[in-house]
C-alpha cells in the first residue's frame, strides 16, 4: 500500500445533483437540494449531526426513498437508467444496519456479494470464487471463515459486511457508518483499507460521524445540516470551529494535531468551558 | 451459541450425509408403511407384489387405487407446503410465516363455493376453481398492499391478507348458512384437511404444481438468500426488492393453493418443517427448500398414517393430526427463541 | 341422497364446529335452553326412554286438542302424518321442506324448518307449532312459547319414534282414532315384510350416503331398521351413529354383498377407481332405492320397507306387493 502506486482501476464519479427527499407523511424534507460529488481516487466523507440526512443520502442510492427532485449520476449517466443489478456491479453499498435473521457461514455470506454478477443458472464461476477470497483477505476476516454470522462479534460482523461489499468488485464504494462497534485497531484498519482502495482508483463515499478519523483520511468533506449542505470542500476548509459549532450545536474547539497533520475536533463540556 | 459454532465446523459433511440419507430412508420407510397399513390387513409380501402389479385383484385395488395415491398425495402436499412456508419465511424474514398468510385459504374456499353455486360438481373442475380462487385472492392481497402503501411493507401485506381472508370467510359463512347437514359436515371435514379422496389425477396435478412452482422457488433460491438479508442489504446487492418479493409471494402462495385445492387446509407443516430444516443445518435457501420438501413429505405421510390408524375405522382429519404433532414442536421452538 | 362434493376450506371452522356439531349428530340434545316444564331434559334420539307425555325437547305434549285451532308444522315427517290422520284442515302453515303429500303444497309456506323465521310463523297466528327437534331449534321453541304459542318438538330417527309421533300428533290434534289406524297400518306392512323375508338368506349391505368424507348408514338411523326388516344385514350395524364416517377400505374389509344407492349414483360409483376397490362395486352389485320413498321417515315407512325388500330379494317379489 505505497502512496505512489498508480491507480489500477478507472472509476466513475458519483454525483448527487440537487437531490431532494421527503419521506411520506413528513412536512420537512430529509434532503433539500443536496449536491455533492464523490470523485474517483479519493475518499469523500459526508458528516453531520443525527438527522442531518446522511443516511437518506445513502438510501437514495438504494432506491428505497422517494426522490422528489434532482438526480443521482454515475459517471454522468442518471442512476435511473440502470437496473438494480447493473447498479450493484457499479456501486457497492454497505448500509448502516443489518440484522441477520437467518445466519449463514461467513464465506456464504460474502459470496452473496457476487449475486449481481452471477447468472440465474449454474454455480459460481472461477471469477466469483476468486473475488470472494480476495474480498475476505482484503477485509481481514480470513480468521472468521467457517463460522456462522450469528457467532461473530460486532466488529467481525462489520468487517464481514465490508468483505461482502468488496466481493461486488464495484468501482464505487459507499459505506454508511462502517466503523460502529469497531475498536481503535479495527477502525483504523477499515480507514486504511478505504484509503488503499481510494489510492487504487476507487470512488469512495463514506458517511461517518467519526470526524477526527475522517479528517485524516478524507480528501473531500461535505457537512450536512438539517438536510442541506452546510459546508463542502477540503478538510481544512470545512473543519472550522465556527461552522462545526453552529451545525452540531455544541461548544467545541478545532485544533491541529501535529502527529497526524490533520484538524482534530475537541468537544468541550456543556456547562461553561471548563475542562 | 458457541457450541453450535464448534459443531458447525466439525463433521459438516457427515452431518449433511446423515440428514439427507436419514431423510431419504425415513421417506422410503414411511411410504412403505403407508402402503402396508390400512383397514384391511395385508401381508407385507402381498403389498410389494401388488405394487408390482401381481397378485389378487382386491389386494391390488386396495394398494394401487386407494393407498398409493393417498400416500403419494400426502407426500407431495407435505413437500409443497414446506417449500411454500420456507420461501415465505425467508422473504418475510420471519420464521413464523406460514403458507396461508396471503389469502390462500379464504380464496380457495370462495372459489369452490362459486363452482358449487354454479352447479359444477366434478372434482377436477372444483379443484381448479379452488385454485383459481386462491390465486386471485393472493394477487388481490398484494394489489391492496401495493395500492395502500407499497408491497414491500410486511405489515401492510399481512393486514391485507387478514382483510381479504375475513371477507372470504364471511362470504363462505353466508353460503353455508343454508347448506344441508351433510354438506356442512363435508365442508368441515375438508377444512381440516384430508388425503382420503386422493385420486391418481389429483396426484398428477399436485406433482405438476410442485415441480413447476417448487422448481421455480429452488431455481431462484439465491435471490431468497439475498432477500432474507433485509430490504436495504438486498437492494444494495442488486435485487429489485419489491418486485422480487412479490414474485416469491405469488409463487409460494400458488404452491400452497395447489395443495389446498387437493387436500384442504393442513396447518403447521409449512410453519414447522422449514424451521426443522434450518435446525438440521440448512443455511442457504436452496438446501433449505429441498430439505424442507423431503421432511415435509415424511411428516405428512406419517401424519396421514396416524390419521388412518389412531381411531379406526374413522378417518381423522389430517389438519388435526398435524396440529397435534406441530404444537409441541412449536412450543419447543418458542422456548428456544425466548432464550 | 348422495350429494357430490366440492373441496372447500374455510379457516374459521371454529365457528362452524358448534353448528355442525348440532346438525351432524343426532346425539344428546342436552342443552338446557329448552322449555323446562319437566324435571328431566330429554335425549332426542332415545327411543323407548322418551316418556309418552313429553316431546323431544322435554316439554309436555298436549293431551287434548285445546291448542289445535291453527297448527303450523315445520317438520316434513309431521306434516305427512297430519295429512294421514286427516287433521290437515287445521294446518295454516308449513315449512318449505314439507312437500309431501302433494296437497301439502296448498298450505302456506312460512320458511325454513331449522332456525325458522319466528315472525313469518307468528304472522299466520298459530296456536300450535310442530318443530323438528334439533338443538338448532331450541331458541325457536323458547321464542314461540314466549309469544304464547304452544310447541311440539319431534323427530324420527327410529321407527318407534314414528309411532310416538303419530300418537302424540293424534292426541294434540284430536284425531286419536285415525292416528291409531295409521300407526297400525304402517306397522302391519312392516310386520308383513319381516315375515316374508324372515326365511330368506340375509344379504350383507352397505348404504353410503356421502362421499367426502365417506359416510354410511349406521345403527342410529331408521334405515338400518328398514334394512333388517327388508331381509338384509347392515355391515355397519355395529356403529351406533346414524351416518358414521368410515373409509372405503373399511367397507372393502367388511365386504358387503350389495351396495344400496340411488340409480344415478350407482352408475358413478361403478366407474370410480376408489370405490371399485370394494368387490360388490366391481361386480356391480347395486340395489337401487328410490330416495323419495326411503328418505322419508314417515307414513311411507311401510312402502320403503316393501321397496327395499323387493330390491334385495327380487325372488320374493310377488309375496311383497
Amino acid at each position: 500500500m505505497t502512496a505512489d502506486r498508480a491507480p489500477s482501476i478507472v472509476a466513475p464519479d458519483l454525483m448527487f445533483h440537487e437531490v431532494s427527499v421527503t419521506y411520506p407523511g413528513r412536512s420537512v424534507p430529509a434532503l433539500d437540494r443536496v449536491s455533492l460529488t464523490a470523485a474517483p481516487g479519493q475518499i469523500t466523507a459526508v458528516v453531520g449531526p443525527n438527522g442531518s440526512g446522511k443516511s437518506s443520502l445513502v438510501r437514495t442510492l438504494l432506491r428505497r426513498v422517494p426522490v422528489s427532485h434532482g438526480a443521482v449520476r454515475l459517471g454522468g449517466e442518471a442512476l435511473t437508467a440502470f437496473t438494480p443489478s447493473e447498479i450493484a456491479t457499479r456501486i457497492a453499498i454497505v448500509p448502516q444496519r443489518e440484522e441477520p435473521v437467518m445466519p449463514l457461514r461467513v464465506e456464504e455470506f460474502v459470496a452473496l456479494g457476487r449475486h449481481a454478477h452471477r447468472s440465474a443458472f449454474g454455480g459460481p464461476q472461477r471469477i466469483d470464487l476468486d473475488a470472494v477470497q480476495h474480498a475476505i483477505d482484503t477485509a481481514g476476516v480470513r480468521n472468521t471463515v467457517g463460522r456462522r454470522t450469528d457467532t461473530l462479534s460486532g466488529g467481525e460482523w462489520q468487517r464481514v459486511r465490508i468483505a461482502r461489499a468488496l466481493a461486488q468488485a464495484a468501482p464505487v464504494l459507499v459505506l454508511d457508518e462502517p466503523t460502529t462497534f469497531l475498536d481503535i485497531a479495527h477502525e483504523m484498519a477499515v480507514f486504511e483499507l478505504l484509503d488503499a482502495l481510494a489510492l487504487r482508483g476507487h470512488t469512495v463515499l463514506l458517511v461517518s460521524h467519526q470526524l477526527n478519523l475522517v479528517a485524516r483520511f478524507a480528501t473531500h468533506l461535505v457537512l450536512l445540516s438539517a438536510g442541506t449542505v452546510a459546508a463542502a470542500g477540503t478538510v481544512d476548509a470545512v473543519m472550522r470551529g465556527e461552522i462545526l459549532e453552529r451545525v452540531y450545536e455544541w461548544p467545541l474547539v478545532v485544533t491541529r494535531d501535529p502527529a497526524v497533520g490533520a484538524p482534530a475536533l475537541l468537544p468541550l463540556r456543556g456547562a461553561g468551558r471548563r475542562r | 451459541m458457541t457450541h453450535l459454532a464448534v459443531a458447525d465446523h466439525a463433521n459438516t459433511d457427515q452431518n449433511a450425509r446423515l440428514v439427507w440419507g436419514g431423510g431419504l430412508l425415513a421417506l422410503a420407510l414411511v411410504l412403505l408403511l403407508g402402503l402396508s397399513i390400512g383397514a384391511v390387513s395385508l401381508p407385507f409380501g402381498d403389498v410389494l407384489r401388488a405394487v408390482r402389479g401381481l397378485g389378487d385383484e382386491s389386494t391390488m385395488a386396495i394398494v394401487r387405487d386407494l393407498r398409493a395415491p393417498r400416500v403419494l398425495l400426502a407426500a407431495l402436499i407435505g413437500a409443497g407446503l414446506a417449500m411454500s412456508g420456507g420461501a415465505l419465511q425467508g422473504t418475510l424474514r420471519n420464521p413464523l410465516a406460514e403458507p396461508y398468510l396471503l389469502g390462500v385459504s379464504g380464496g380457495a374456499a370462495v372459489g369452490a363455493v362459486m363452482a358449487m353455486s354454479l352447479g359444477v360438481y366434478q372434482p377436477a373442475l372444483v379443484t381448479l376453481s379452488a385454485f383459481v380462487g386462491a390465486a386471485v385472492s393472493t394477487m388481490l392481497v398484494i394489489a391492496i398492499a401495493r395500492g395502500v402503501g407499497g408491497s414491500g411493507d410486511t405489515r401492510l401485506l399481512l393486514m391485507a391478507g387478514v382483510v381479504v381472508g375475513a371477507f372470504a370467510n364471511a362470504a363462505i359463512l353466508v353460503a353455508l348458512a343454508d347448506a344441508p347437514p351433510e354438506r356442512l359436515r363435508g365442508a368441515l371435514w375438508w377444512m381440516m384437511g384430508s388425503a382420503a379422496d386422493a385420486t391418481w389425477p389429483a396426484v398428477a396435478r399436485t406433482l405438476a404444481a410442485l415441480l413447476i412452482l417448487g422448481g421455480l422457488l429452488v431455481w431462484r433460491a439465491r435471490e431468497l438468500d439475498v432477500l432474507a438479508l433485509g430490504d436495504e442489504p438486498a437492494a444494495a446487492l442488486g435485487v429489485d426488492v419489491d418486485r422480487a418479493a412479490r414474485r416469491i409471494f405469488l409463487i409460494a402462495s400458488w404452491l400452497a393453493a395447489a395443495t389446498v385445492a387437493a387436500a384442504g387446509l393442513i396447518g403447521f407443516v409449512g410453519l414447522v418443517v422449514p424451521n426443522l430444516a434450518r435446525a438440521l443445518g440448512a443455511r442457504q435457501h436452496r438446501t433449505m427448500l429441498l430439505l424442507s420438501a423431503l421432511y415435509g413429505a415424511i411428516l405428512l405421510v406419517a401424519a396421514d398414517l396416524m390419521a388412518r390408524t389412531l381411531r379406526a375405522p374413522a378417518d381423522l382429519p389430517l389438519g388435526a393430526v398435524t396440529a397435534l404433532v406441530g404444537v409441541p414442536f412449536f412450543l419447543m421452538r418458542l422456548r428456544r427463541l425466548a432464550q | 341422497m348422495l350429494f357430490p362434493h366440492p373441496r372447500w376450506l374455510h379457516r374459521s371452522w371454529c365457528l362452524l364446529l358448534p353448528l355442525v356439531g348440532s346438525l351432524g349428530c343426532t346425539r344428546a340434545d342436552t342443552e338446557s335452553n329448552a322449555v323446562a316444564q319437566t324435571a328431566s331434559p330429554l335425549v332426542a334420539d332415545s327411543i323407548a326412554t322418551a316418556a309418552p307425555g313429553t316431546d323431544d325437547f322435554g316439554a309436555p305434549v298436549p293431551t287434548d286438542a285445546q291448542f289445535a285451532a291453527r297448527v303450523v308444522s315445520l317438520n316434513p315427517a309431521a306434516t305427512e302424518v297430519i295429512f294421514a290422520i286427516g287433521a290437515d284442515s287445521l294446518l295454516v302453515g308449513r315449512s318449505r321442506w314439507d312437500t309431501f303429500p302433494n296437497e301439502a303444497l296448498r298450505v302456506a309456506d312460512v320458511g325454513d324448518g331449522i332456525r325458522p323465521n319466528i315472525e313469518a310463523v307468528l304472522a299466520v297466528r298459530p296456536t300450535l307449532v310442530v318443530l323438528y327437534a334439533t338443538a338448532e331449534n331450541r331458541n325457536a321453541a323458547a321464542a314461540f312459547e314466549r309469544a304464547g304459542v304452544r310447541t311440539l318438538a319431534l323427530r324420527v330417527d327410529h321407527i318407534a319414534q314414528f309411532h310416538r309421533m303419530v300418537a302424540q300428533l293424534g292426541r294434540a290434534l284430536g284425531a286419536e282414532a285415525r292416528a291409531r289406524i295409521v300407526s297400525d297400518s304402517v306397522q302391519q306392512t312392516l310386520d308383513r315384510v319381516s315375515a316374508v323375508t324372515r326365511n330368506a338368506i340375509r344379504k350383507r349391505v352397505v348404504w353410503p350416503v356421502w362421499e367426502s368424507p365417506v359416510m354410511v348408514i349406521g345403527r342410529g338411523s331408521y334405515l338400518d331398521e328398514l334394512i333388517t326388516i327388508a331381509g338384509g344385514n347392515n355391515a355397519f350395524h355395529d356403529l351406533d351413529a346414524p351416518s358414521p364416517s368410515v373409509s372405503i377400505e373399511e367397507i372393502a374389509k367388511r365386504n358387503p354383498d350389495v351396495v344400496i344407492t340411488s340409480a344415478p349414483r350407482a352408475a358413478e360409483l361403478a366407474v370410480n377407481a376408489q370405490w371399485r376397490v370394494i368387490p360388490a362395486v366391481r361386480a356391480k352389485q347395486f340395489v337401487v332405492h328410490d330416495p323419495t320413498v326411503t328418505g322419508r321417515p314417515s307414513v311411507v315407512l311401510g312402502m320403503g320397507a316393501v321397496q327395499l325388500a323387493r330390491a334385495l330379494h327380487p325372488e320374493l317379489a310377488d309375496q311383497l306387493r
